[in-house]
């Protein structure tokens, strides 16, 4: 839109309500929704080669889904009026849903936990498969926290939780392997040759499946940001922020090449598929790209002024 | 039964003069601190130099009927009286800053010595008591009227019927309560500010 010269000469601007805080809390829950998905699976499947997956990641899940909250409360400007959020509930507030989930997901993640460790296979079977849809909402709730703050055009679209749920699994599978193969190399010295091999096939394979999950992830983003250039003035300047304004670097450079490309060639790659240092590499690489898209995100989306 | 009150506000820019009282008194009446705004006035430029002319907009909360910051309180700190008036509890505010971040009019902000979040309440205790907001009592060209504009009656009401008004962003469904007289389309668009926003001088405002 042209507006020929026009100069803002005072105007107010208020400092940025949401901050890496809240980044760094929806980066924590997306690994924690991908861990147990994955384990779910693994436990599903309930093949000998998928057991130590299964067991590290039911234990990453409630872990990790204890310290994101903690990014929450920090964040608030009364910390200690927190539980105001369980006594004064609203449920039109996708933050209200997400407290009870947050408090729900982690005990049913400890239950879910010993089972795997106890080898109850049954209960941890069923407790999985009914734990799925918490994990899903406890990561899927976050993105429509943003999307339905109305005001920032970056943010009110309804790919927002899908992309969200999309690159937790990503994020979280890259997590997964990256465990996997410390335990691999240095802390499993009772199993034979045998068990190793297998060991290692599992994790190979786990990063090829992170791969694929790239690319659904990648198509999301792109059909988010052709809508974004195509719709109305406000979404226009968000698509615009990302592709070449001042978060380029991090969206363009960050979040797509380094921490989508690039693992995936990694991954993928002729030679470099056999490697598990291409696929921990490649891992670590996926976690910085999908760190970058939370900050890009949640900081980005309110940089584009309001009035 | 006469219908429920709903509190509005028209301000006609037309009479407006840029002096900053309403900006002034706001301050003083809510003690708003150092930083911050409840109410204030945005000034653009437009054309290039000779012809240019400067366009003006008083700013504050419009306390939306449809107000997105209530709907999306966790813990209802926000709520709408029954007047209209949208209100936060300063005791039950958690500082969220999530009706912040929903707010499509950048009117709210987190008061530093409290740490809360506050705005434009219409000043609901002066009204209470049967007084105007005191940007209103202040302004000294009556380009701000408040009242009640169910009531055919008050002032808003008819400055509302006789005249041509417009909202800001009225895209956003909120159905704001503050109304322009000849209002300026630029300075109620950010479309200027745009991108470099985030590079000059915000990072203060941004913190980790
Ligand atoms: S202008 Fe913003 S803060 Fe005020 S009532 Fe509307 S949505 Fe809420
Ligand atoms: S900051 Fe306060 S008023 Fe705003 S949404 Fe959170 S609890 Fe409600």
């Amino acid at each position: 839109m042209e507006h020929g010269d026009v100069n803002v000469v005072y105007s107010v601007e208020h400092q940025l309500p949401l901050v890496m805080y809240i980044g760094q809390y929806f980066f924590f829950t997306g690994l924690s929704a991908g861990s147990f998905v994955i384990s779910v699976i693994a436990t599903l499947l309930g093949r000998k080669e998928f057991k130590p997956v299964g067991k590290i990641t039911a234990l990453l899940a409630p872990a990790l889904l204890i310290i994101a909250p903690l990014n929450l409360i920090l964040d608030l400007e009364q910390p200690l009026r927190f539980w105001h959020l369980f006594l004064y509930y609203n449920w039109a507030s996708p933050i209200t849903y997400g407290s009870f989930l947050l408090t729900a997901y982690p005990v049913m993640g400890i239950i879910y936990a010993v089972m795997v460790y106890t080898n109850r296979q049954k209960a941890a079977k069923i407790l999985g498969v009914m734990g799925i849809p918490l994990a899903v909402s406890v990561h899927g709730y976050t993105g429509f926290i943003l999307a339905l703050a109305k005001a920032r055009a970056l943010w009110n679209t309804a790919a927002m939780p899908t992309i969200f749920l999309v690159s937790a699994m990503v994020s979280g599978i890259g997590l997964v392997v990256i465990v996997a193969a410390v335990r691999w190399k240095w802390f499993d010295k009772e199993a034979d040759e045998e068990q190793k091999a297998t060991d290692k096939k599992v994790i190979l394979q786990l990063s090829q499946i992170m791969a694929y999950v790239i690319m659904l992830d990648l198509f999301l983003i792109l059909s988010d940001i052709l809508v974004l250039l195509t719709a109305h003035a406000d979404a226009f300047e968000a698509g615009m922020l990302l592709l070449t304004g001042n978060f380029a670097f991090l969206f363009v450079g960050v979040e797509i090449i380094l921490g989508s490309f690039i693992p995936m060639l990694l991954v993928l790659g002729p030679k470099s598929r056999k490697s598990l240092t291409a696929a921990v590499i490649a891992s670590i690489l996926v976690n910085i790209g999908v760190y970058a898209m939370r900050f890009v995100m949640v900081i980005g989306g309110q940089t584009t002024p309001l009035s | 039964m006469p219908e429920k009150k709903r509190y509005a506000m028209v301000i006609d820019i037309r009479r407006c003069i840029a002096c900053h009282a309403c900006t002034v008194a706001c301050k003083a009446e809510m003690a708003v601190p150092l930083e911050v705004n409840a109410t204030w006035l945005k000034i653009v430029e437009k054309g290039a130099f000779p012809d240019t002319r400067r366009f003006w907009l008083p700013r504050l909360c419009n306390n939306c009927t449809d107000a997105i910051c209530a709907r999306n309180c966790p813990t209802k700190a926000t709520y709408k009286r029954e007047d209209g008036i949208v209100m936060v509890d300063q005791h039950r505010c958690i500082g969220c800053k999530y009706c912040i971040a929903s707010c499509p009019y950048d009117v709210r902000y987190i008061n530093p010595l409290k740490n809360i979040v506050q705005k434009c309440y219409f000043c609901s205790h002066r009204v209470d008591a049967g007084l105007v907001p005191a940007c209103v009592e202040t302004c000294p060209t009556r380009a701000m009227v408040f009242g009640d504009k169910n009531d055919s009656k008050s002032e808003v009401a008819q400055l509302l019927a006789s005249n041509a008004t417009v909202v800001i962003k009225k895209e956003m469904q909120t159905d704001p309560q503050v109304f322009y007289i000849s209002a300026d389309e630029t300075a109620m668009s950010n479309i200027e500010e745009e991108i470099n926003y985030y590079t000059e001088g915000s990072l203060a405002k941004f913190r980790f």
